[in-house]
């Protein structure tokens, strides 16, 4: 039997930083992955392979958009083998980074599958190994949702893991869902040259975003891919031997089509009820998450969770900071999760961000709030590159002026997001940052001219009213 | 079963090493959650450290004279309540060898089950609103402290809320006890938000001059006993009122107003005088007009009568005007002595206390004397001293003779 102040269950990003969090506090800490490579999805199958592949979009479509520029390349020769190695190299140079801070931490990395025997042991499946544990804290994440009425069994259907894996170029491709990570993989594999697809259930692509934000990257979806289908539902999918043939319901959809390969991304499900977690007594909700207080602590004083299998929105950045809570409180430190915003990003082509609180939430909350709107068809860096199409919206409280809202559309979108975030944090009013000077000329500017739009300040364009 | 628990020094602010004054428990001692275990003295207070949980005190780390830090170890509690949460833990240990025995061990873990079903609350504060101004270093911070930020006051720019308001409000905090203790905000009356601005204005255009004295009412005293033998009730206030009425006529410039240039007396020829009433929603001072024209009984049965309305609200506009003079009578109440404000632009207000039995000598003996407390305040720019004490005075003479009146 293994002993252990501290077990952290799963090595994503909140695992690992939950983990070398308390090494650092003076616990002593096992982490459990079942995995070989440690990091999780975002690490191995997720936000990083996934960043890499969007990087060889990104440089693909650079040189054919480089004609505007006076300079003309021949079609690029894709060599798949090679785009995958750059990936896997980059994931492994990650991933083995993470296996050496553990080392250096004296973090102690067991190999397999934890399941719970009560509420201070855990067995490791398949083996006779039980870890007792004084603490625990349980970060292991979620899967893709697959929907039993496709079928995953034929490997033209694919998950966006298998999308990740690369393996062909299909010549016309469907992608279920209009999420964040259909689009994403949309855009790698329109760049590598498929002819895309998209399907989507709700009126609007990433429909937790504001439709005004996402309206830049939807029309240039449908300029450049075969179809972008709303409001529509997939009713089937047979495996032909010439594809896989697709029903569709919807009003501007075919009734049916059929494509060399299908991507399904249409969410993903918490792995809470995967680890007899009941035989620690630790409550899973209806949805398969489990409850924790702004602490981390589930309803057992010893165990805690944290990362998407606490709750939406399943991001690696939330899982990060939550880790850091779970292992302070778990050190007698006085943490809580109290953050005021969580930003979330597509890092499609263009980028689609936002921060705090969208329009479309302000206006259900009944909030009187002020919206600032700068095109970045009047930002001089953003012609510059070539890219005029994008958008920022700032959203202020009436009576005080704070920030209480960010969204951006454009080229690197989601590095611009994190100034409104802080802004939010911090408490910005809108004069805060119109009035902090940001370089010209940069895409930055962009969010200090959204606040000049809402204050009236504005130069570069007409302000849409006169103040004082 | 119980367990030990260390009870260390929580964060007491920005001190590191503060001098124990007292132990306030022992060993065997039973301690409840925040009986105070020792208290601790700074350069700017003292402080009272109080049990984070209830327990028996098993072990004391530390001795009156000691200084301590964050951190340090006072005491050790055993703590009894874990009891039950303990032992199914217990039992699980002892059968864990083997992966198999977890199973027999389920029934055991069922009460635990039952009482950890629900995910605590936090047991800090957490301030996760914004409708206060502080960035994420000043949340931890107050996290840290347990503070709830809603309740401080932020001196930085636009109310933010600065590491040395949160430092200050734990500082008061400590010094001067809870001072997040419950509050409600309620309206004030219509009738206290104008008594209110028409006092302010009195308190703050006026040089007030207060004159006390106290009267002997001992022959008033007799003659409303007789009459209230013969079944008719006068209190004092009548005859007071009657007797200010009498020096007023001697004394002009007190039945009077300054116009509104404060260049001019206007002198009253006739004698009305307002009356403050406590009413359920304020203050108001009702008028008796012609004083000087009406018997004691009379006054009496006005006075009744005029009280009654004010206290129910009936009075109009007209009965609270025209005024020459005012009495207040907090007599009935309670208290020695009180400095009235006058209803400008009247220029005098008479302040009446409760009557008191006083030995008084008589130039023999003491003997047990009433004695009724009255003060005067005047209007300095219109009533110079002198004339105040002689305006006193006369009035003492009157109310103590009390056939002066009839003069």
């Amino acid at each position: 039997m293994i002993k252990t102040q501290v077990l952290v269950i799963g090595s994503g990003p909140g695992g690992y930083t939950a983990a070398f969090r308390a090494a650092d506090l003076g616990k002593e800490v096992t982490l459990i992955e079942r995995h070989e490579s440690l990091g999780g999805v975002c690490l191995n199958v997720g936000c990083i392979p996934s960043k890499s592949l969007l990087h060889t979009a990104e440089v693909i479509n650079e040189t054919k958009h480089a004609s505007q520029l006076g300079i003309t390349f021949s079609k690029p020769k894709i060599d798949l083998e090679g785009v995958n190695k750059n990936k896997d190299s980059i994931v492994n140079k990650l991933t083995g980074g993470i296996q050496a801070l553990a080392k250096a931490r004296k973090v102690k990395v067991i190999n397999g599958y934890a399941k719970f025997l009560s509420k201070n042991q855990v067995s490791l499946d398949g083996t006779d190994e039980v870890i007792e544990f004084e603490q625990c804290i349980i970060s292991v994440g979620s899967r893709v949702t697959k929907f039993p009425m496709f079928p995953f069994e034929d490997k033209r259907v694919m998950d966006s893991t298998d999308a990740l894996l690369l393996e062909d170029i299909p010549k016309r491709m469907l992608v279920v869902g209009g999420g964040i990570i259909g689009l994403e993989m949309a855009t790698i594999y329109d760049a590598l040259g498929s002819e895309i697809t998209i399907v989507e259930l709700g009126g609007q692509i990433i429909p937790a975003a504001d439709k005004d934000i996402v309206m830049p990257l939807f029309k240039k979806a449908k300029k450049s891919y075969a179809n972008v289908f709303l409001n529509t539902k997939v009713t089937s999918m047979n495996a032909l031997k010439k594809g896989i043939k697709v029903e569709f319901e919807g009003k501007d959809a075919p009734k049916t089509d059929t494509f060399d390969k299908v991507l399904v991304a249409v969410g993903r499900t918490p792995n809470g009820n995967l680890i007899d977690a009941d035989k620690a007594g630790v409550n899973i909700n209806e949805n398969g998450f489990i409850e924790t207080n702004k602490q981390m602590k589930t309803n057992v004083e010893n165990i805690f969770a944290i990362g998407d299998v606490v709750g939406q929105p399943m991001l690696a950045h939330k899982a990060v900071h939550e880790a850091k809570v779970a292992a302070e409180v778990i050190c007698g430190q006085k943490s809580g999760f109290d953050v005021l915003t969580i930003p979330s990003v597509a890092y499609t082509d263009p980028e689609v961000a936002w921060t705090g609180k969208t329009e479309k939430e302000l206006k259900e909350e009944g909030v009187k709030f002020e919206k600032g709107v700068f095109p970045w068809a009047a930002s001089g860096r953003s012609l510059s590159i070539g890219r005029s199409e994008g958008v920022s919206k700032a959203l202020f409280d009436s009576k005080s002026g704070k920030i209480l809202g960010m969204g951006i559309c454009g080229t690197n979108a989601g590095d611009l997001i994190s100034e409104a975030s802080l802004a939010i944090e911090m408490g910005c009013d809108m004069s805060d940052i119109a009035l902090t000077i940001h370089a010209h000329p940069t895409l930055s500017e962009t969010t200090a001219f959204a606040a000049e739009m809402a204050e009236g300040t504005i130069t570069d364009l007409m302000p849409p009213r006169k103040r004082k | 079963m119980s367990t030990q628990k260390n009870v260390e020094l929580p964060d007491i602010g920005d001190f590191d090493a503060v001098d124990i004054i007292e132990v306030l428990v022992k060993v065997g001692d039973t301690v409840n959650e925040n009986d105070s275990i020792i208290t601790l003295e700074t350069d700017k207070a003292t402080m009272e450290i109080p049990a984070p949980f209830a327990g028996k005190v098993s072990a004391l780390s530390v001795k009156v004279g000691d200084k301590v830090a964050k951190g340090d170890l006072i005491l050790t509690l055993e703590s009894e309540s874990d009891q039950e949460e303990e032992s199914p833990e217990e039992k699980v240990e002892s059968t864990q060898s083997d992966a198999k025995a977890s199973k027999d061990t389920e029934p055991e873990d069922t009460p635990t089950q039952e009482k950890e079903s629900e995910v605590q609350k936090e047991e800090l504060s957490l301030n996760t609103d914004s409708s206060y101004h502080a960035s994420p270093s000043i949340r931890k911070l107050a996290r840290e402290l347990g503070v709830n930020l809603s309740g401080v006051a932020g001196t930085g720019q636009k109310g933010r809320i600065l590491e040395k308001d949160l430092k200050s409000f734990v500082k008061e905090l400590v010094t001067n006890g809870n001072v997040a203790e419950e509050i409600e905000v309620i309206p004030l009356s219509r009738i206290k938000k104008l008594s209110g601005k028409h006092l302010s204005k009195s308190w703050n255009s006026i040089p007030h001059v207060t004159q006390f004295d106290e009267v002997n009412i001992d022959q008033l005293e007799k003659f409303r006993k007789h009459q209230k033998e013969k079944n008719i009730k006068l209190s004092p206030l009548v005859f007071i009122m009657k007797a200010v009425v009498q020096v007023l006529k001697r004394h002009p410039s007190f039945n009077a107003s300054l116009d509104e240039s404060g260049e001019n007396l206007v002198l009253k020829k006739y004698f009305n005088l307002g009356i403050a009433v406590d009413t359920p929603n304020g203050l108001l001072v009702p008028v008796v007009k012609n004083v000087e024209k009406k018997s004691l009984i009379e006054l009496s049965e006005e006075l009744a009568e005029i009280s009654l309305r004010a206290r129910e609200g009936k009075l109009n506009a007209n009965e609270m005007k025209g005024a020459g003079f005012t009495i207040s009578s907090l007599g009935g109440i309670g208290g020695t002595q009180f400095t009235p404000i006058i209803n400008a632009p009247e220029v005098a207000i008479l302040g009446i206390s409760r009557t008191q039995i006083k030995p008084i000598w008589n130039g023999s003996s003491f003997e047990p004397t009433a004695m009724i407390p009255l003060a005067l305040s005047y209007d300095h720019r219109v009533i110079d001293g002198a004339e105040g004490a002689r305006f006193m005075a006369e009035l003492n003479e009157v109310l103590s003779n009390i056939m002066e009146m009839l003069l």
